[in-house]
């Protein structure tokens, strides 16, 4: 019955498409009835349906080319035009009406129940350049109620942050700001997250505290967290060496390593040696971090200590003093431990390769070249509140021995400041020089 | 009557052609790898899924392969696709736009992750 009911609506489309993919549709449809059984699974397929035939339906009759209703039964010759009769009529105006119908209660239906964001292309709710965010993701203030989200920034923050008593002051804070009506007028979500994070550092002076807010949706899982995520990432790992782009010799025996992230070492480890390795014999080395947006802290520690001969302390500001928190060095038979170092930067380096910078600049083991990093930390501990909302908040609290504050927010300021494009010709000088008068 | 544009890349086409990144699939398997590789968020229909194939196959960013059946789903024969070397080079594009965007994101706090 059901299929009888969907071979006749799939008369609605153009008879191109029905006599290429008719049958292919109708097929998929049977196997979708095989799959998805029950009161529910149906439901949602008829909804898909519907959904699907208001998107295609349109679109399809918009690109239709008349499908070639009889050839010419002469054969192909050179010496006259070939012609072929092509369907010469549309739509009879009862179909036309009837599909219009159809579309316009499936479109009500369809955006009523999820909304269209599955069918929109991809660069419609994306982030565009300037930061802010275009689309229709969530409804906006003045019909969506925040108090759920509020509440659950309230909990978290008193459950979760590194100084309860402090955690328990922003609560306070938020529930005063939540009874004066004080959200009543942000308008969106962006302005809410953005307000919430204004009130809890104005009382915790903490700027790694941050309420975010996206307009896509975020699963309750994070994707990476699951077996298939881990797959697809050491897949990518193996397929691109763990991201050591380019490790080569350049003139005056300057090494130079390429690295794109500091990827995880329970897997990359033997990568990172291997590198680090052919390395060695360098007089000199160049870290190009111009692309590397972070990865794994431990990945930054283990890189680090071929640059010292002795344990170094190492700030990581998602951590508190833990072993991790000193460098194992010296690394057996490593000869780079007193060889000049200059690390790359741009503006696009971020998070682990920032303290990886950060921390090579503070212990004056490095001369960073290029552009001021990102600026992220990314030391708070992310809690989902809901689909759109999350949190990050710091947990631990690490002793930065170098400065009151790290590099959250305002980046590494590097030592040379050049054009990232220009950092590789200002570096490999500086690294000549300096190999000239040593 | 010109051809629908893929510029920008719909949302669909581009499943499709991650789908078909590893394997060739025919039209039921594309639909539910798109289904698993959003989360369930995006179950493509017939009409739009052979839309979607239908301009990709004219850009040439798929190609149909055999027609043949599916052990796991009977003896129907089926239409299978195959991404071109065309396909994989547009999805490549598509992925580095929607990862400089990321980049951007990040760098401008909005995206903020468990360090990663």
């Amino acid at each position: 019955m059901s299929e009888k009911l969907y071979a006749w609506l799939l008369r609605l489309y153009p008879v191109h498409f029905r006599e290429t993919y008719g049958e292919a549709a109708l097929q998929l449809f049977r196997d979708r009835c095989r799959h998805e059984r029950g009161l529910l699974p149906r439901l949602r397929l008829w909804l898909d349906l519907a959904g699907d035939l208001a998107i295609s339906l349109p679109r399809q009759h918009r690109n239709a080319r008349p499908a070639i209703a009889s050839a010419s039964v002469q054969p192909h010759s050179e010496d006259g035009p070939l012609f072929s009769l092509l369907e010469g009529e549309g739509p009879r105006p009862g179909a036309l009406l009837l599909g219009g119908l159809l579309s316009i209660t499936a479109v009500f239906g369809w955006v009523s129940i999820t909304g269209l964001e599955h069918y929109r292309p991809v660069s419609v709710s994306m982030l565009v350049a300037n930061g802010t965010t275009k689309g229709t993701g969530v409804q906006q203030g003045v019909d969506r109620d925040w108090q759920p989200v509020i509440r659950a920034a309230i909990a978290n923050v008193k459950e979760y942050y590194v100084d309860p008593a402090v955690g328990k002051k922003m609560a306070d804070a938020l529930r005063i700001h939540l009874k004066n009506g004080d959200y009543d007028s942000a308008k969106g979500g962006a302005a809410l997250a953005a307000l919430l994070t204004q009130q809890m550092r104005e009382v915790s002076h903490d700027t790694n505290l941050i309420v975010v807010y996206r307009e896509s949706v975020t699963p309750a899982r994070t994707p990476g967290a699951t077996p298939e995520g881990v797959a697809r990432y050491r897949k990518a790992m193996s397929q691109g060496n763990c991201t050591f782009e380019k490790v080569e010799i350049l003139a005056h025996n300057i090494g130079y390593l390429k690295l794109n992230s500091f990827p995880d070492p329970s897997f990359c480890q033997a990568t990172a040696t291997a590198a680090m390795a052919s390395l060695n014999a360098a007089a000199a080395i160049i870290f190009d971090l111009r692309d590397n947006t972070g990865g794994f802290p431990t990945m930054v520690a283990f890189i680090a200590a071929y640059l010292f001969d002795h344990p170094e302390y190492w700030y990581n500001p998602r951590e508190n003093t833990t072993t991790e928190s000193w460098t194992r060095s010296p690394v057996p038979g490593n000869k780079l431990a007193d060889k000049p170092v200059y690390v790359l930067t741009s503006a696009e380096t971020l998070s682990g390769a920032e303290q990886f910078s950060y921390d090579l600049k503070m212990l004056k083991r490095a001369t960073i070249v290029g552009e001021t990093t990102g600026g992220a930390a990314h030391a708070g501990v992310y809690h989902r509140i809901d689909e759109h909302f999350g949190m990050g908040i710091p947990e631990a609290r690490a002793i930065n021995p170098f400065s009151k504050n790290d590099w959250n927010g305002t980046g590494v300021e590097p030592d040379v400041k050049v054009k990232a494009e220009d950092a590789l010709k200002t570096a490999s000088k500086l690294a000549e020089r300096s190999l000239r008068t040593r | 009557m010109p051809k629908p544009t893929l510029k920008p890349l719909p949302s669909a086409a581009f499943q499709i052609l991650l789908s078909l990144a590893e394997e060739d699939l025919h039209g039921y398997a594309i639909m539910r790898h798109i289904a698993e590789q959003t989360g369930g968020r995006m179950r493509l229909g017939p009409g739009t899924l052979y839309s979607s194939i239908q301009t990709l196959l004219e850009h040439k960013l798929v190609e149909e392969v055999d027609l043949r059946a599916d052990a796991k789903l009977g003896q129907e024969r089926r239409r299978y696709y195959r991404l071109t070397a065309s396909g994989r080079k547009v999805a490549r594009l598509e992925a580095e736009r929607l990862a400089d965007l990321l980049r951007v994101a990040r760098a401008r706090k909005i995206l903020r992750s468990d360090y990663v």
